[in-house]
């Protein structure tokens, strides 16, 4: 598939020292398109979308930031810190600028965690990227879906 | 079949075909080369500080790092990438428009009055700009690390000796900017600011506390790999948060590392023989979120007008706790009536800072008496 200009210049944006010091690519050196696609099979194979996967991040994230900086219980599984430092990033799409928040989310019952940040989910709602392997906030759509307990969407009905 | 091949291969055509190719390489290399040494080179060029410093500095780095080469320390919190804010100055000539990176950042007042974030303007002319005089007075400081103490499963004391120049002159509440060297998670040098929980009075050491950030890269390095007796690169003081004139009572809200200013700033009272009424809101979630509960017990003693209140959000069952539960926001709100003609100094995360100014703008006090670090 080939990749588009928009994605072009997202990408270059992407590289370590524009936006973040590392970067968002991690050691991928696939082309951001190759990284959407096979991001979004794993997504639909999973059962779900990336507004889904999005809208629970940002779900949690809204519970933790009651913690007002420490850690907080989230119904009965999670625990939840939401921990912000001042400034903002832009986003490598330029469509916009978020707080540079970090969630952590400890899923008690399976003793593991996901952190991600106000960047993740804003990317991974808006333009479907997870971030490149080897990044230091990459979200495997695997690991978002067991860890944040999130179920299948149900197929679509036929009418 | 192939020996015919081989031997009816053109070899001459072939290799001047190769030949041909590595030129027309060799020249594009060239060009590339002489174009990065002259398009990209800036020269000598002169910053005019304050109308009456003139500086004569290499052109082609950002104005932020060329004012640190040349001793002058703009706080920085971000190392350098445009996302914090915090490297403000006016630039008066020699800088051109602001860029897109830096708007989100400026007032409408400060756009137009030239305001640009240093770290985003590269030096290519010379340029004319305002530095507050304060900055002036921020210098490096070599140091050695005396001692590292658990605050808490993620908060760590670090101490520092200065060991050149010896003391540094700064008031409570003010920070410093931590120099992180090369290590697994950065491949250069990065700064990273915090508050000093030390006395201003003991002027040969300074004491920060490092909460530890998951992926941080100067947490971690605290945190993982600082060793007593090893050295470290530091500058300050940076920041105007501190002790505000007056004699109304004091509302200090902190949480996590949020401790370290206040408590400079108690130090600070304490050392003054300051007796401002001050009640100290400091919010966690269990007992072992907890720390310096017994130096706050001291102060309270050693204050008379002070008092520490500790409020766990969420305390675990075996901490068996009896003293205030809630969110720090809720606290505030049960033990504050009024807040009309009271100061208040907070420090801690943004959503912490957010909330709580809320709360005190409830209860009446006025948005120029609160005073807070934001992380």
């Amino acid at each position: 598939m080939k990749q588009t200009a928009i994605e072009d210049r997202a990408q270059a944006q992407m590289q370590p020292g524009v936006i973040t010091r590392d970067g968002m690519l991690g050691t991928d050196t696939r082309r951001l398109v190759d990284i959407l696609v096979e991001d979004e099979a794993a997504v639909r194979r999973l059962g779900t979308t990336n507004i889904t996967i999005a809208r629970r991040m940002r779900q949690l994230r809204r519970a933790g930031a009651g913690g007002l900086g420490n850690s907080i219980p989230v119904g009965d599984n999670f625990d939840v810190i939401v921990d912000g430092v001042r400034g903002r990033l832009p986003c490598p799409y330029e469509d916009g600028t978020v707080s540079k928040t970090n969630t952590r989310v400890f899923n008690r019952r399976l003793g593991r965690e996901l952190l991600f940040t106000d960047l993740n989910i804003h990317l991974i709602e808006r333009h479907g990227f997870y971030m490149g392997r080897g990044s230091l906030y990459r979200i495997e759509p695997a690991d978002a879906m067991a860890i944040l307990e999130i179920e299948p969407d149900p197929p679509p009905t036929i009418p | 079949m192939l020996a015919d091949i081989l031997v009816n291969f053109p070899v001459r055509e072939f290799l001047l075909s190769v030949g041909v190719l590595c030129g027309i390489s060799l020249f594009l290399a060239i060009i590339m080369v002489v174009a990065d040494a002259t398009i990209n080179y800036y020269g000598q060029v002169k910053l005019k500080i304050n109308k009456d410093r003139e500086l004569e500095v290499e052109g082609g780095r950002t104005l932020l790092t060329t004012l640190k080469d040349e001793d002058i320390f703009i706080p920085s919190a971000c190392g350098g990438r445009g996302s914090c804010g915090l490297c403000k100055c006016k630039i008066t000539a020699g800088a051109g428009e602001a860029l897109v990176t830096e708007l989100p950042w400026l007032t409408a007042e400060e756009h137009r009055d030239g305001v640009r974030l240093t770290c985003q303007v590269k030096v290519k002319n010379d340029i004319e700009m305002e530095i507050p005089e304060e900055l002036f007075s921020v210098k490096q400081f070599e140091t050695e690390v005396v001692s590292l103490r658990d605050l808490t499963y993620d908060i760590k004391e670090v101490r520092l000796k200065l060991l050149e120049p010896v003391e540094m002159d700064y008031k409570a509440g003010q920070f410093i900017q931590i120099e992180v060297p090369e290590y697994e998670l950065t491949d250069e040098p990065v700064y990273r600011a915090y508050s000093m929980s030390s006395e201003p009075a003991e002027k040969n050491v300074v004491e920060v506390e490092v909460r530890l950030v998951p992926n941080g890269i100067c947490s971690t390095y605290v945190h993982q790999h600082l060793k007593v007796g090893q050295k470290m690169t530091i500058n300050g003081p940076h920041g105007d948060f501190g002790l505000r004139e007056g004699d109304s009572e004091m509302i200090c809200i902190a949480g996590g590392s949020g401790m370290a200013p206040i408590k400079s700033i108690l130090l600070d009272m304490l050392r003054n023989g300051n007796q401002r009424p001050v009640r100290y809101f400091f919010g966690a979630r269990a007992v072992r979120d907890l720390f310096l509960l017994d130096e706050m017990r001291q102060l309270e003693e050693q204050m008379p007008n002070f008092k520490f209140i500790p409020a766990l959000s969420h305390p675990d069952p075996e901490d068996q706790w009896d003293g205030e539960t809630g969110l720090i926001t809720e606290v505030v709100e049960r033990h504050v009536a009024s807040a009309a003609d009271k100061q208040a100094y907070l420090c801690g995360s943004p959503l912490m800072i957010d909330a709580c100014i809320k709360v005190l703008s409830d209860k009446g006090m006025p948005s120029e008496q609160i005073f807070y670090d934001k992380f």
